[in-house]
């Protein structure tokens, strides 16, 4: 094994942050080596160094035995450094081939791009990947899945030694995930060396052979995956060892019925859903990517027209048309993406908790109650322990953990008693997992009916009073919580597909 | 692109509204009229005495002008679908009478008589022309200064603008004037608001403040002079005197008040009705005069409700 | 790796747009026969040639802002560069009295200079492109007065020049066909951009930068460079719309411009560009112009009142963009 990158005492400072202090990091051929901490412990700063993006403070880097300097991504490719970012670097309106090959497409004379030869090249990666993808496809058409595989096929196509994975696998679903292993794997064999970043403890495991951990931009240790307990690589990432979890299913045959809903109708992904939520309840929604969970709860929350169906809110039936009927009625919705459709990331944290209760905070000349505001904000971040320097922070500042508990501070000041979580942890890391999770059974134990969406079982399992499970637009079934379900139970549900398909054809 | 049905359906619109002011309009003879400009008050006035024309000869009369006076292309453009109609005879406004010369000539051929107004056409197509002698108004408008003012101290101008014949006309017409008749009179400032009412106004305001001791202002047309009204409202500087031209609602208000000394008014109304009643006789191979001088005059409190003035104002 | 699925895969995409290109293209032709129906002066060589004639500058301006506008820009100085390019023309040819060849390069090459700055104020020193393309805007208007001493210069000490818009070419070979020269720059002008769209680098990156612009710098592509040279490009191609106006003139007029570029982005949304960036077509564009001037020319035949073309040109504008997102909409 011949040692491909060297990285040592590497420095970076921002504005106000030591985002890198004296790091190191080494890769050698064939291996997947995991980079594992919290947000914010530098992981992507580092990569980022490494494929030229940023320059380092201090520090050096050598390739193959050489010092290097690597003053940008063009240069990272030169030196065989491939990136696949966390956020999907393509362009939606060109084709497949066309990005994979940006900024060296083949040309003919006077600028003349080689179409032809451009779709062959693409064809020829995506056959050694065994993918099939239409090279001639516009990404935009693609699923996010597919989107990735661009990613690793564009990375590949520079004939990477080295190459970086950041978080590639935060929208995958099993199936696409094994997909990518075996192309991982793959690309062991042949000697390329592979920087894998993720927050998901078995895909560690799984891939990986040696895990690098940091925490707040410093180096921890090095250790081998094989021999080394999960539980010590997440003290490693912590600092301190994380208490084991039991789910406690509260008696809740007494309680008052908050959601009832009959008969949910959209498109080919709801299809005939009803079920029911009582009040103190988490009902965990697990199911494969796909399966019509998100589409379940904006379809409840107005945002998407329903075909047909009923919906009894606290046990009167309720029309909702639009997000404002379901505000009106009590029910908020906080989306899996966070970014673009709960929050306002440039104002500060006081205005996005305020935002959808903001009249509340006028007099009748529509002039704000600033002090009353703020004292409404610090309130919260006192109650969802937000960390925060002030209410005036601005919310782009604050990281994936803190920005979720502001959405929820935002439809608990508009009285929502029925709260619909999709994906309420994703991209947050492992230490803030654990205080949303406290958060949310903090709020089913004061009465809310809460809805947990999540494509990850353990923590479906380790949140849910109830698992209602989906399979292509039609709910499969519904579990008790707790040690009486398995993961392969829910599995099950989530790929009972009513017409099966006969014959061996995927 | 755009869906058939609801294309087909905005265009059937616009030709009902079409043919609300287009009524048996086959027989009567069609005179098109190219103006230079369309939204102001004083375009409007030349249209209404256009329209009085049209009702007295029992003809049909359409007018258009581009949205402001820098549009060549678009006066010419304007000019090409008129000559598609194959009307009786035009009247023409050019922006720049070089520009429109090879299109005239086209109409020419077409044997289409052309009546220029408002200002001339540098070409012997024209049959005629109907116009205000510009130079010679504001001519009187600065010996009015002189009047006003005791035929001494400082005086600026607000002109539309630099490069059209009638901003060239009226600036050289006043400036001259005073040069020749008035020597104790200093023009310390000319600044161009291209006839705009804001423009106009920040203009003079900074005038008036580089200028303490400014006696006079003359503002060169209906913006322009609008502009001064309210820069001297704005400053409090009612000691300076305000020359106008053209009328409008605002100066006729204004000259009432004693905001405004007075003001030159041509006869947008008479051009109007003139360039037609010459596009005409022109079209039935009548001979018509050469120049149409359609006139201009002063105008302040003590005449404005003389039935021979009253007649050429406009609101 | 065989090529058949590569061959059966090619259909698609392509047959999406040219079904796009066809709508748009069939609107034309509705709007066409609906004039020609409404009145019998409009469907006359002399007329269809007027409403090219006053096409080809807005077509051209058009050009250049789809171009910008596909990088996911905007440019709000075409009209007043155009005039800029004018001015120069006028002041090399008139005022210097050098070659007829001389002009047509400087007005290209200061469009092109102009359209550089404007790239290197928005790649380089980050200046959003509303901003940026409005201070030039300004600065271009007014550097055209001072440069022409506020007065139009003429081009009659210049043999041939007027004969850039209106001689014809075409018309000296085939008689039947008078096409007037600045329409035939503008056609031909509208072929090699929309071939540089779609078979050069430099169109690629165009799409690239409007669709993703982060993902085309970390691909180690030298994103600002290439913006500039769009701006530029876009510059130049004012500088040819500034050619064809003078010509058309026969003078540089210094006051004209402002508001041109307006006309010239509302041709670009007719014609199905994206103002988000990373779609368009330069086919769109200039049916987008035509329809423009089609719809202005066809209201003017049938003499609709003045005012109420403008409400017809803006509600034209508003129901073609809204067909199109609707249409779109279905599509996905």
């Amino acid at each position: 094994m011949t040692e491909l990158v060297r990285m040592m005492g590497i420095d970076k400072h921002f504005p106000g942050v030591h985002a890198l202090k004296s790091v190191q990091f080494d890769l050698v051929s064939g291996e997947v080596h995991a980079l594992m901490g919290e947000n914010g412990a530098g992981k992507s700063t580092l990569m980022k160094v490494m494929s030229g993006i940023y320059q380092p403070d201090g520090g050096s880097i050598s390739v193959a035995g050489k010092t290097v300097t690597i003053n940008g991504p063009r240069a990272a490719q030169d030196l065989g450094i491939g990136i696949i970012h966390q956020e999907l670097a393509l362009m939606n309106d060109l084709t497949v081939a066309q990005n994979i090959f940006i900024g060296r497409e083949p040309r003919l004379r006077f600028g003349r791009l080689d179409e032809a030869s451009l779709n062959a090249q693409a064809e020829a990666i995506f056959a050694a990947m065994k993918v099939r993808i239409d090279p001639r496809a516009e990404v935009r058409s693609l699923s996010v899945a597919k989107q990735q595989m661009v990613e690793i096929a564009k990375a590949l196509s520079f004939k990477s030694s080295i190459l970086i994975m950041d978080e590639p696998t935060a929208a995958l679903n099993d199936a696409e995930t094994n997909e990518l292993f075996t192309i991982i794997r793959q690309l062991k064999s042949e000697g390329v060396g592979v920087v894998y970043i993720s927050h998901k403890m078995d895909e560690i495991k799984r891939i990986s052979d040696r895990v690098t951990v940091m925490r707040d931009g410093a180096y921890i240790g090095t250790v081998q995956a094989k021999d080394t307990p999960i539980n010590t690589i997440i003290s490693m990432m912590v600092g301190r060892e994380l208490e084991a979890v039991h789910v406690e299913i509260p008696d809740l045959s007494n309680a008052p019925m908050a959601l009832e809903v009959k008969g949910l109708n959209r498109g080919r992904l709801v299809r005939n859903v009803s079920f029911t939520l009582k009040q103190g309840e988490i009902l965990g929604f697990a199911g494969l990517m796909g399966a019509g969970r998100t589409e379940v709860a904006r379809a409840i929350f107005g945002a998407d027209k329903r075909e047909s169906g009923e919906i009894l809110v606290h046990g009167k039936p309720t029309q909702i048309r639009t997000p404002k009927d379901a505000v009106a009625a009590g029910i908020g919705y906080l989306s899996e993406d966070r970014k673009h459709f709960g929050l306002a990331l440039g104002l500060d944290l006081r205005d996005n908790i305020a935002m959808a209760s903001l009249p509340r905070f006028g007099n009748s000349f529509g002039v704000i109650d600033d002090a009353k505001l703020g004292a409404t904000a610090d309130g919260y971040i006192k109650t969802l322990s937000i960390r925060t320097p002030s209410a005036r922070q601005e919310l782009r500042l604050l990281s994936g953990g803190n920005q979720q508990k502001v959405v929820i501070a935002k439809w608990l000041l508009r009285d929502c008693d029925i709260l619909i979580f999709d994906e309420p942890t994703r991209g947050i890391d492992v230490g803030a997992k654990a205080e949303i999770y406290k958060l949310l059974q903090s709020l089913a134990a004061q009465g809310k009916a809460v809805i947990v969406i999540s494509a990850e079982l353990p923590e479906v399992l380790r949140l849910s009073h109830r698992i209602a499970v989906m399979c292509e637009g039609r709910l499969t079934g519904i579990l008790p919580g707790g040690p009486a379900t398995s993961q392969e139970e829910i599995m099950h549900l989530a790929t009972l597909r009513t017409d099966e398909p006969t014959g061996a054809i995927a | 692109m755009m869906n058939r049905r609801t294309l087909f359906a905005a265009v059937s619109a616009a030709a009902l509204l079409a043919s609300t002011g287009f009524v048996a309009a086959q027989d009567k003879p069609y005179i098109a009229l190219i103006s230079k400009g369309f939204q102001h008050q004083f375009w409007q006035a030349v249209k209404a005495g256009a329209d009085k024309a049209a009702a007295e000869f029992d003809v049909t009369v359409t007018f258009e002008g581009p949205d402001t006076e820098a549009q060549v292309d678009k006066q010419m453009d304007m000019l090409a679908a008129a000559l598609a109609k194959n009307p009786a005879a035009i009247g023409f406004a050019a922006l720049d009478s070089q520009a429109a010369i090879p299109m005239l000539r086209k109409a020419q051929e077409a044997g289409i008589p052309i009546v220029a107004f408002d200002s001339g056409v540098d070409s012997d197509i024209p049959v005629a022309t109907a116009t205000t002698d510009n130079a010679a108004a504001a001519g009187l408008a600065a010996d009015k200064m002189a009047e006003l003012i005791g035929d001494a101290g400082k005086v600026a101008l607000v002109v539309h603008d630099q490069t059209s014949r009638t901003g060239i006309d009226r600036r050289d017409g006043f400036v001259n004037r005073i040069k020749e008749s008035h020597p104790n009179i200093e023009i310390v400032d000319i600044q161009y608001g291209a006839g705009d009412q804001l423009q106009s106004t920040e203009i003079t305001k900074a005038i008036l403040t580089a200028h303490p001791d400014l006696k006079g202002i003359f503002g060169a047309n209906e913006g322009s002079a609008i502009g001064v009204l309210n820069a001297i409202k704005e400053t409090g500087r009612s000691e300076v005197i305000v020359i106008g031209y053209d009328s409008g609602a605002a100066q006729k208000a204004a000259i009432m008040d004693g905001s405004m000394a007075g003001a030159i008014t041509q006869n947008p109304v008479g051009i109007g009705y003139e360039t037609v009643k010459a596009a005409l006789m022109a079209s039935k191979g009548e001979s018509v005069p050469k120049l149409i001088d359609t006139g201009f005059f002063w105008y302040d409190k003590t005449n404005m409700d003389a039935p021979e003035i009253a007649a050429v104002l406009y609101d | 790796m065989t090529t058949a699925p590569a061959l059966s895969a090619k259909a698609k995409p392509k047959a999406n747009g040219a079904q796009q290109k066809l709508w748009a293209f069939a609107s034309l032709i509705v709007l066409l026969l609906f004039f020609s129906v409404a009145s019998p002066n409009f469907m006359q060589t002399s007329n269809i040639l007027a409403i090219l004639q006053a096409t080809s500058v807005n077509g051209v301006l058009a050009i250049a802002a789809t171009l910008v506008i596909i990088t996911g820009g905007i440019d709000l100085s075409v009209g007043t560069l155009m005039t800029f390019t004018a001015v120069i023309a006028g002041v090399v040819l008139t005022y210097a009295g050098l070659p007829f060849a001389v002009g047509v390069v400087a007005a290209v090459a200061a469009g092109a200079g102009c359209g550089l700055i404007s790239g290197t104020l928005v790649a380089k020193m980050k200046v959003p492109p509303f901003i940026a393309t409005l201070g030039m805007m300004l600065i271009l208007k007014g550097l055209s007065l001072v440069i022409s001493g506020t007065k139009p210069i003429y081009f009659n000490d210049t043999p041939g020049f007027d004969q850039i818009s209106t001689g014809s070419f075409v018309g000296a070979i085939i008689p039947a066909v008078p096409l007037p020269n600045g329409v035939l720059i503008l056609f031909l002008l509208a072929l090699a951009i929309g071939y540089v769209l779609n078979r050069t680098v430099l169109g690629r990156y165009c799409f690239a930068l409007g669709s993703n612009e982060e993902a085309v710098r970390l691909s180690g592509v030298n994103a600002d460079g290439w913006k500039m040279a769009i701006y530029a490009l876009a510059g130049g191609i004012c500088g040819i719309a500034g050619l064809i106006i003078a010509s058309r003139l026969n003078s540089a007029q210094p006051a004209l411009g402002l508001g041109y570029e307006l006309d010239a982005i509302a041709a670009v949304v007719i014609g199905g560009t994206s103002l988000a960036g990373g779609r368009g077509s330069v086919l769109g564009t200039i049916i987008g112009a035509l329809i423009m001037s089609v719809l202005l020319n066809g209201l003017r035949i049938m003499s609709v009142a003045q005012e109420w073309q403008t409400v017809v040109t803006g509600s034209i504008i508003i129901i073609a963009v809204y067909a199109d997102m609707m249409r779109r909409r279905r599509l996905s």
